[in-house]
């Protein structure tokens, strides 16, 4: 025991610093907010700087990430602070260094910042909103006879629920009955799909880690009940969906990366602005063999400016 | 290191450790409702925050709600004579709904000195937005609305006036004294026989649902009282926030005894709060130190879990021997 001691002792002597230090702090191991941490440092590396890092994550635990907040506070320069509870443990505890925050939908309600654009303060960051009612009005332009709008999502995900809003209030406006299917486990949303499965016109998936995770089991339910599926998100479009149209997480890191480097090269957070993810990153694909599957027609100006078009045929 | 930090920290995880030593040693009865009331102190503080009641009020109505769904479990184990951890299980459970009701949704964060907020939408035109023919009148609206100037804020703000350190420390040597006092009165010496024998307090002619249900209210008081200076802390409140709380808080409350031992009433109430801080400190150094050694941040839950497994080891002669046995070879 006490050898160990000993060397740990001596081991966190030796640990010299070089060039600036990002704390990256992240509430959860996850594959998008993965992405998006392999992003930022992918995108800070490739530009040559000189800088070190250290990754934690919080483990889900809420105390652990006020913990991480309080040791990045006195460790490292610059924090970035991926999703929602990270961001506000960072920004509530940190003042006198910039706060990066990255994959946080509403960073408004979420007290971050005041409005997007620049703000006074230590805090900037990125917002993954997806854009919401282009994607209503996609649903509704190819299925123009679609009644029953089904929305999947965690009820204990902040980002999800400002999501559903979103969709309830433009749902409404195009004619959509907006059905809410929901869990807190990928049982339960299993089990809430399974129960309304024979409602529903059509899907729309968005942003949300628990759907995510359960892309899998809820395409084998959507299969099974000819549902057809539209995502809000690249890697749930993949696996599920008809039509997706979002951004890859991988490219939310890239745009956090730039913000990260502007505050190492000298730039203030008050200098720059807070944004949501830019329309040039989101991703149009495709999957028409899933359209033959459903007898879902999609004119030929879609096919055209799509990024990505699986047809096997 | 931020030290002051990590006592801050513990010293408000020691009010959820002294809850579970309440339910866990005072009266013995296994309790998970505080992975829950935990939260609701902290989403009740925060919603009350916004009516724009005063902080102390706030906090001790989070504490007196999660004190009342303490109660909950202690019907429950009593009328319907199922074991207290089902009972807490079950309450725990109705909690998450409960608790987003309370905050209207799943996070909110503490109010703040914020004068004018406009409402978060996606403004930028997508490649998609020709084809599907929607207006072009995606600018960015800046509907700003001014706050109303009544809603409460945190205490813990910078220039609040208060030194948090210090308010913190307050609160729980407040709770901690009174808790003695009351553990010595004729009650709290009753309810201290309830939990050596459940049966015993009806031969002295007391009723023991009464103790249950004293016990476990004083038990989620104190977690709802954490869970309100936790959320004031760190600015926000979360429905997921409770997670695992009970099995750290009694990792706590364990790693406290084993440096004060059993001694007597005043000593044993040292022991969830001296074993709270030494426990934040200890996951601080793992945290600083654990990737020197090759962790990865996916492996803090495992040695969380290992240094749980070694301290409640460490009150086991046998466990000390094959220990001694293993350094000395």
């Amino acid at each position: 025991m006490k050898k160990v001691l000993t060397t740990l002792v001596i081991v966190s002597l030796f640990t010299f610093t070089f060039g600036v230090k990002i704390g990256i702090t992240q509430i959860v191991e996850h594959p998008a907010l993965n992405k998006i941490y392999q992003g930022i440092i992918d995108y800070v590396e490739d530009s040559g700087v000189d800088f070190e890092y250290e990754h934690q994550s919080a483990q889900n635990s809420f105390q652990n990430a006020i913990t991480i907040a309080n040791k990045f506070k006195t460790d490292v320069d610059i924090i970035v602070a991926i999703a929602t509870p990270s961001a506000q443990a960072a920004a509530t505890e940190i003042k006198d260094k910039p706060v990066v925050f990255s994959a946080v939908t509403d960073p408004i309600s979420a007290g971050l910042i005041p409005k997007f654009g620049k703000n006074p303060g230590n805090v900037v960051g990125i917002s993954d909103m997806v854009p919401v009612e282009t994607h209503l009005n996609l649903i509704r332009t190819i299925f123009p006879d679609a009644k029953n709008l089904a929305i999947l999502y965690n009820t204990g995900e902040s980002n999800s629920v400002f999501l559903a809003d979103q969709t309830k209030k433009f749902g409404l406006q195009l004619g959509f009955n907006v059905i809410e299917i929901t869990g807190t486990n990928a049982n339960e949303l299993v089990t809430s799909l399974n129960a309304q499965a024979n409602r529903i016109d059509v899907a729309y998936l968005s942003t949300d880690n628990l759907v995510a995770s359960s892309a899998e089991i809820l395409d084998q339910v959507f299969e099974k009940n000819k549902i057809p599926v539209v995502a809000g998100d690249i890697d749930i479009a993949r696996k599920t969906s008809v039509l997706g149209f979002g951004f890859d997480y991988y490219q939310v890191g890239i745009e956090t990366g730039k913000i990260v480097l502007d505050l190492i090269n000298g730039k203030k957070p008050y200098e720059i602005e807070s944004r949501i993810v830019g329309a040039d990153v989101l991703t149009f694909y495709i999957n028409l063999d899933r359209a033959r599957n459903l007898n879902v027609n999609i004119p030929q100006q879609f096919l055209e400016i799509a990024d990505e078009i699986v047809d096997t045929q | 290191m931020d030290l002051v930090g990590i006592l801050e920290q513990g010293l408000i995880a020691s009010l959820v450790a002294m809850g579970v030593f309440i339910s866990f040693r005072v009266i013995d009865l296994p309790d998970l409702t505080p992975d829950g009331s935990y939260v609701l102190g902290g989403a009740v503080t925060v919603a009350f925050m916004y009516a724009g009641l005063p902080w102390i009020l706030c906090m001790i109505l989070g504490g007196l709600m999660a004190g009342f769904f303490g109660i909950v479990t202690a019907l429950i184990h009593n009328k319907l004579k199922v074991n207290s951890l089902l009972a807490s299980i079950l309450v725990m459970t109705m909690l998450y709904s409960i608790n987003i009701r309370a905050m209207n949704g799943p996070n909110v964060s503490v109010p703040k000195e914020i004068t004018a907020q406009q409402e978060a939408q996606y403004t930028e035109r997508t490649k998609l937005d020709d084809i599907l023919g929607m207006s072009t009148s995606k600018e960015n609206q800046s509907n700003l609305q001014v706050n109303e100037t009544k809603k409460t804020l945190s205490p813990f703000r910078e220039n609040s006036g208060y030194n948090s350190t210090i308010l913190i420390a307050t609160v729980v040597s407040i709770a901690a004294l009174l808790t003695i006092i009351f553990l010595r009165t004729e009650l709290g010496i009753a309810l201290r026989g309830y939990g050596g024998n459940k049966a015993g307090i009806k031969n002295l002619g007391m009723n023991p649902e009464i103790m249950s249900i004293i016990g476990l209210f004083l038990g989620n008081f104190f977690a709802g009282l954490s869970g309100s200076l936790f959320s004031m802390y760190g600015g926000f409140s979360d429905v997921n926030m409770g997670q695992g709380i009970v099995v750290t808080s009694l990792a706590a409350v364990i790693l406290g005894e084993i440096i004060f031992g059993r001694l007597n009433l005043f000593y044993n109430m040292l022991c969830p709060i001296i074993g709270a801080v030494v426990y934040q400190f200890l996951l601080a150094l793992a945290m600083r130190y654990g990737y020197t050694i090759g962790f990865q941040s996916s492996d803090m839950k495992l040695i969380t879990a290992l240094f749980i497994i070694i301290v409640i080891g460490l009150r086991r002669v046998e466990f000390k021997k094959w220990l001694s046995l293993k350094t000395s070879e």
